[in-house]
């Protein structure tokens, strides 16, 4: 079994999910470059998905791993049905296989009946007062991740400088342990390969400098990056000095990196169609279920410093929160990708 | 630097390098401007990304960047994507067959010359048609426009076909929208999201609606299903759909009722002081009161001199004088009757009185203290409506447009920052204007055609001194309409395609109609007042259908079937030149290849949104055979050219009588070899935009090669650069309309004013003179489900439809969208597959069933294309695509037809069916 080294500095990730508006620009961002071989067809390191929901893996929430009491918990391996995606459709035969119309294309025969994002946009709730939001996931980098102490074959480590979750492939055997014991189920298999992979951190963008993709292009300006020891950073203001940014599930015990900021979304309606300004459309309990009971006080920060706002004073939070300059929320990964020259 | 695990790691440091980083852009209908990088080696392209290059603009304003979709950031997928054409293909079996062989380029154009040489030699060349498209960028669009132009052929014009105009609008203001750049929201205070998605429409600058909210405005989002952009907002409005005007006219109805309007702003801006004739509901004319006086002289009521008075037409600004905006008033006309007068102020208090919030409520389901609260809010905030292009989609779309358009008026709410509707406005890229009039390339020809243009102007504008500059420029445009190639295609789609019937029907038309469609389209065409314009006529049957990067069988309104059924027997040959076998190139007889964004250069259309020069630079170069444009007409003009001189036909008439050439076709077309490639055409126009002003000296194609983009420094010379009226400043957000409001220049329409009064008879019959409600009409049959559809978050159109990355984004599949209670109630259940239908016709299609939908409304976002289908019956086979006739006026002040601008358009929104589990 793996042993945890802790890293000198930890790199996190903090995302707005009242700024996030749901489009995937991350998933693809993130697809693009790291997902495109055979065998990753199914893999999305980053993914956005509707909450409540299933989300992917379908059902990953109730799935189990991490950690209960300091001890590591028993965990499901998702299925790749669970995962899903990754199908095939086929085009040779409807546009260019002389049958006209009979056949349409669709998907081939035998593939998945889920995928990344199959849930979108359902929530709950009854309208007009249903709700939904976005929660994009990736790798936690947790502080105590799982997956590097089931790891049999001590292929997980944590990166010393910057507290990446990586991989060494060449030790994995494709055990999959790992993936047992993340409860955040975001490991993948790679049946060609025959290891495991998960996301990367952008390692090879930071050590140039530059932010992950995910970050980057990420058009709802909705994520930072950046060390949470960097007390003038907008990542540790956010998580360490406002409070307003926290983890998913901490019950699961890994200490994640990802931090969220709690949506808000818009007043309740009363039965005769009148603004109910004092309800929660989500209901507090089901966001106490994600962030835990911190999420209150983050949520009355976030209304209190808005309400500030509004009437005219100034607010830190607020200004952090509309990133009047992009490079903010790249910390200190500023560089332009298109600058370097590989010799 | 992480070292563990090397051997390992290099594998993904491998992955993450490349040779060459170029900019691109992807020219798409979104009409964004994001700026990619592209990344490529060994002349493949790896990945993009985002170049985040656009600088902050206004300080305290949150910059642009990075401006990015999932959409861009997965393009270069959809170079090698198995719907990607490589090759020309000539149609073996049937049309529609799929049944394809490879030929040759030559073989190709040579077949394709043939038919044009034989349609123009049969049938005239107004028997080959074109459809604009506004897919692909302006080296898409340049060449076959060129190429149309020189032979004399028919353009359809593009907004008549994707119906994008906001027919209200250009009702109001005499142009489409008063939308400023993106940024600019942020100064908004009150930010109503309403009839749009824009966290699926506007990815790219949707941060600056929750960028305003933390900044402290407010966020309100109107519509039917609480959307995904619901999410943004403070409070979410639940409207019934399709009944907007209601509610907007409701708001209008508070604050004048509470006196709460901003009566400065309707004196000056507005036609609310102008007097009426009580009798006739018709303007008070300077050609009523006086012998000869003019028709489009008005008159308003001076309060302190108690006496009649011309309005001022060469400005809004009333100076000393205070035009009364209510009572009654007498007017002694030329024939020395006396007759009662009032101020359409007078007229639209009566006609709100129908819309107080208890009596709009029942039409709109909002609570009246809601709608009194939001309108007591707009009245004291910077407001603006992010409204998109969802309403010109709606029958009645141009009374809801009216109707925002009037609520933003007692509000005071357009010409300052943070205020407005943003749907489209264009910028000027007035290089691209000059194109055409160029005798010769160079700067010495530039001023010499820009002295030509200004010639003109001031000749038009000494006939009338009291014009402003952009009403020369459209009257300089009119001009040139009627020598030119576009035509709305409105006409085509009635004489040629079928659609006389469907429109003919009244149980789907509006019920106040007094005669039937076809009546009005006669007496329109009687009357003149589309002379010039209707191409193909009647008489002419098409030969040719020509279709360059756009989509009319998956689009077209009304079914596919419409066109395949009436339209294509008569066509001898359909040609597509498209980088993607789609709908219609699978309808095809000869597919083009065409070179995509990425493997050559092109440049976005100007707008306002980013108020940016969108570049895009060739990374690599075109796969398979595929070849840009301008390459496939230039080398089509030579064919052309060949053919004719071996059949003989080197000389003709136009459709205006004109005789034309073929036998200088290819020397015409290059302008003499001075444009052998799209190098020099784009060269040409940026060159071109900066002697003419609207860029800077960092306008240059090698500048945009090294820099990226540049932003636009001025609006030009030309009408739809001018129409924005706004300031150009190097600090600042674009503030469209701030001419009109800061500066008094009047407003391009007949009264030279915001208009909402139009005395036009047939709007007077209509009882649509003024801003009203109308229920929609129960098109497609009287079911119980409302159709309202929009644009999906995951391809623009049908363009990244066949991404493989991206189909994984969603389902992969067609959906429609129902509430928890529609399903229920039928025994429909998520992923079942169900029948969609009414009068008009039926499809398959999987359901999905989310609690956020409406109950009795039913969403099929658009872009699947019908061959996604069983039958290929896909989602337009419900849309019976009715024309409101109201817009067949014309020659009515600024109801007159102009380029993408005021025609009818067909509507598809708000269909009625029913669903059933198959």
């Amino acid at each position: 079994m793996g042993t945890i080294t802790a890293s000198k500095r930890q790199l996190a990730w903090v995302f707005d999910l009242n700024k996030c508006i749901g489009c995937q620009t991350c998933s693809v961002a993130c697809k693009m470059l790291w997902t495109q071989d055979e065998g990753t067809e199914h893999q999305w390191w980053m993914t956005v998905n509707t909450q409540p929901g299933q989300g992917t893996p379908k059902g990953w929430e109730t799935m189990g791993g991490g950690y209960k009491d300091g001890k590591q918990t028993p965990g499901k391996l998702p299925t790749p049905e669970e995962f899903g995606g990754g199908w095939d459709y086929n085009y040779q035969e409807v546009l260019r296989g002389g049958k006209g119309r009979d056949v349409h294309l669709e998907k081939t025969a035998g593939s998945k009946t889920w995928g990344m994002n199959w849930d979108e946009d359902e929530g709950a709730g009854e309208f007009p007062n249903s709700y939904y939001f976005y929660l994009p996931r990736l790798c936690n980098h947790c502080t105590q991740p799982g997956c590097v102490e089931a790891c049999p074959n001590d292929a997980l480590y944590k990166d010393p400088e910057n507290g990446l979750v990586l991989r060494n492939e060449d030790l994995c055997k494709g055990a999959q342990m790992c993936a047992r014991a993340c409860p955040y189920k975001k490991i993948y298999f790679n049946p060609a390969r025959k290891v495991s992979q998960q996301c990367i951190g952008c390692f090879p963008r930071i050590e140039q400098g530059v932010a992950p993709a995910c970050v980057r292009q990420c058009p709802g300006r909705a994520a930072w990056i950046g060390f949470l020891d960097d007390a003038h950073g907008p990542v540790a203001k956010l998580v360490n000095q406002w409070k307003v940014a926290l983890p998913l599930h901490p019950e699961f015990e890994t200490k994640p990196n990802v931090y969220y900021i709690p949506p808000l979304s818009p007043a309740p309606l009363n039965a005769d169609g009148s603004w109910n300004e004092n309800g929660d459309r989500i209901p507090a309990s089901y966001l106490e279920s994600l962030f835990g009971q911190p999420v209150h006080g983050a949520v009355d920060t976030l209304k209190t410093e808005m309400a500030k706002r509004r009437s005219g004073q100034p607010s830190e939070l607020m200004d952090l929160l509309v990133m009047y300059k992009w490079e903010e929320a790249l910390g200190h990964l500023r560089r332009d990708p298109a600058e370097i020259v590989w010799s | 630097m992480t070292t563990t695990g090397t051997a390992s790691l290099d594998r993904y440091r491998k992955r993450w390098s490349w040779e060459k980083a170029t900019f691109g852009t992807h020219c798409l209908n979104c009409l964004a401007t994001c700026p990619y990088r592209v990344f490529s080696a060994d002349g493949k392209v790896l990945f993009e990304e985002p170049a985040a290059v656009f600088g902050q603009v206004e300080d305290g304003v949150p910059d642009m960047n990075p401006m990015s979709c999932q959409k861009g950031s997965a393009w270069s997928v959809q170079l090698t994507a198995p719907d990607r054409l490589l090759h020309p293909l000539r149609r073996v079996g049937e049309r529609g067959s799929g049944e394809w062989e490879e030929i040759s380029w030559d073989e190709a154009l040579g077949e394709a010359a043939d038919a044009i040489v034989e349609a123009i030699d049969f049938e005239g060349p107004e028997s080959v048609v074109f459809e604009e498209t506004v897919e692909g960028g302006l080296l898409t669009q340049a060449p076959y426009l060129r190429f149309a132009g020189l032979i004399g052929a028919v353009t359809l014009d593009a907004n008549g076909l994707i119906n994008d105009f906001p027919a209200g609008h250009h009702i109001t203001f005499g142009k489409f929208s008063c939308a400023s750049s993106v940024d600019d929201t942020f100064h908004t205070e009150l930010v109503l999201i309403w009839h749009s998605n824009p966290s699926y429409t506007s990815i790219p600058y949707a941060h600056y609606i929750t960028e305003a909210r933390y900044h402290g405005s407010r966020v309100v989002c109107i519509a039917p299903d609480y959307s995904p952009s619901s999410l943004m907002a403070d409070t979410y409005v639940p409207i019934k759909a399709s009944t907007d005007a209601a509610f907007a006219l409701s708001m209008c109805q508070v604050i004048l009722d509470e006196g709460l309007a901003n009566t400065d702003f309707l004196r000056s801006q507005t036609d609310f002081p102008l007097l009426v004739i009580e009798s006739t509901r018709r303007f008070l004319r300077a050609s009523d009161v006086v012998s000869g006086g003019k028709e489009d002289q008005f008159y308003w009521w001076d309060e302190a001199a108690s006496t009649l008075a011309e309005a001022p037409r060469g400005t809004l600004d009333p100076e000393d004088v205070r035009p009364a905006m209510s009572g009654k008033f007498s007017a002694t006309l030329v024939d020395g009757t006396t007759v009662d007068v009032v101020p359409v102020a007078e007229l639209l208090r009566e006609r709100l009185q129908e819309y107080t919030p208890e009596r709009a409520s029942e039409i709109c389901g909002v609570n009246p203290e809601v709608i009194r609260e939001l309108a007591r809010e707009a009245s004291r905030k910077r407001t603006k409506i992010l409204e998109g292009f969802n309403t010109p989609k709606y029958y009645h779309g141009d009374l809801m447009e009216r109707a925002m358009c009037l609520f933003l008026a007692v509000t005071g709410n357009w010409g300052r920052p943070g205020t407005g509707i943003q749907g489209l406005a264009l910028a000027g890229l007035d290089g691209y204007m000059l194109f055409g009039m160029k005798q010769k390339r160079g700067v010495a020809e530039t001023i010499r055609v820009m002295e030509g243009v200004e010639g003109a102007i001031a000749a038009l504008g000494n006939q009338d001194p009291e014009a402003s500059d952009e009403m020369v420029g459209y009257e300089l445009l009119q001009r040139g309409v009627v020598s030119g190639t576009a035509s709305p295609p409105a006409f085509f789609h009635f004489y040629h395609c079928g659609y006389k019937d469907t429109w003919n029907r009244a149980e789907w038309s509006d019920p106040t109609m007094k005669r039937s469609f076809e009546d009005y389209v006669n007496d329109a065409v009687r009357r003149g007042w589309w002379g010039g314009l209707v191409k193909p006529g009647p008489s002419t049957d098409p030969q040719v259908l020509f279709i360059v990067a756009t989509n009319p069988i998956r689009r077209q309104r009304g079914g596919s079937d419409t066109l395949l059924q009436n339209l294509w027997p008569k066509l001898e040959k359909v040609i597509v030149v498209d980088t993607r076998m789609s709908a219609t190139a699978l309808q095809a007889d000869i597919v083009l290849p065409a070179a995509m964004q990425y493997e050559r250069i092109n440049l976005q259309y100007a707008i306002t949104h980013s108020f940016r020069v969108g570049f895009s630079d060739e990374a690599v170069k075109p796969q398979g055979e595929a070849r840009t444009e301008w390459q496939i007409f230039r080398a089509l003009s030579e064919k052309v050219q060949e053919r004719a001189a071996e059949q003989g036909v080197n000389e003709y008439l136009d459709g205006r009588r004109q005789p034309r050439r073929l036998d200088n076709l290819a020397s015409a077309f290059t302008l003499n070899g001075a444009y052998e490639s799209e190098e020099a055409v784009v060269d040409e126009w940026l060159r071109d935009s900066i002697e003419a002003g609207t860029l800077p000296e960092d306008g240059t194609l090698q500048s945009l090669r090294e820099k990226g983009t540049t932003r636009f420094s001025g609006l030009g010379m030309f009408a739809p650069g001018l129409s924005l009226a706004a300031n150009v400043e190097p600090n600042k957000t674009v503030t469209a309309f701030q001419w009109h409001v800061e500066d008094f220049v009047p407003y391009p329409t007949l009264t030279h004013r915001a208009q909402f009064l139009i005395d036009h008879p047939w709007f007077q019959e209509a009882d649509e003179d003024l801003p009203r409600h109308k229920d929609t009409p129960k098109m497609g049959g009287d079911y119980p489900l409302l159709l309202t559809s929009g644009h999906s978050r995951w391809t623009v159109h049908a363009v990244s439809m066949g991404n493989p990355t991206l189909s994984g984004t969603h389902r992969g599949e067609p959906l429609a969208i129902l509430s928890a209670e529609d399903a229920r109630s039928r025994g429909i259940a998520d992923g079942d597959l169900i029948e969609v239908r009414n009068d008009r016709g039926s499809y398959a299609i999987r359901a999905k069933v989310a609690p956020r939908v409406r109950p009795g409304q039913v969403i099929v976002y658009n872009g699947w294309e019908p061959h996604m289908f069983s039958e290929w019956k896909g989602p337009n086979e419900v849309e019976p695509g009715m024309v409101k006739w109201l817009h067949l006026v014309s020659r009515y002040g600024h109801l007159r037809y102009l380029p993408f601008g005021w025609q009818p358009v067909p509507a598809d929104r708000a269909v009625f069916v029913e669903v059933a589990k198959l």
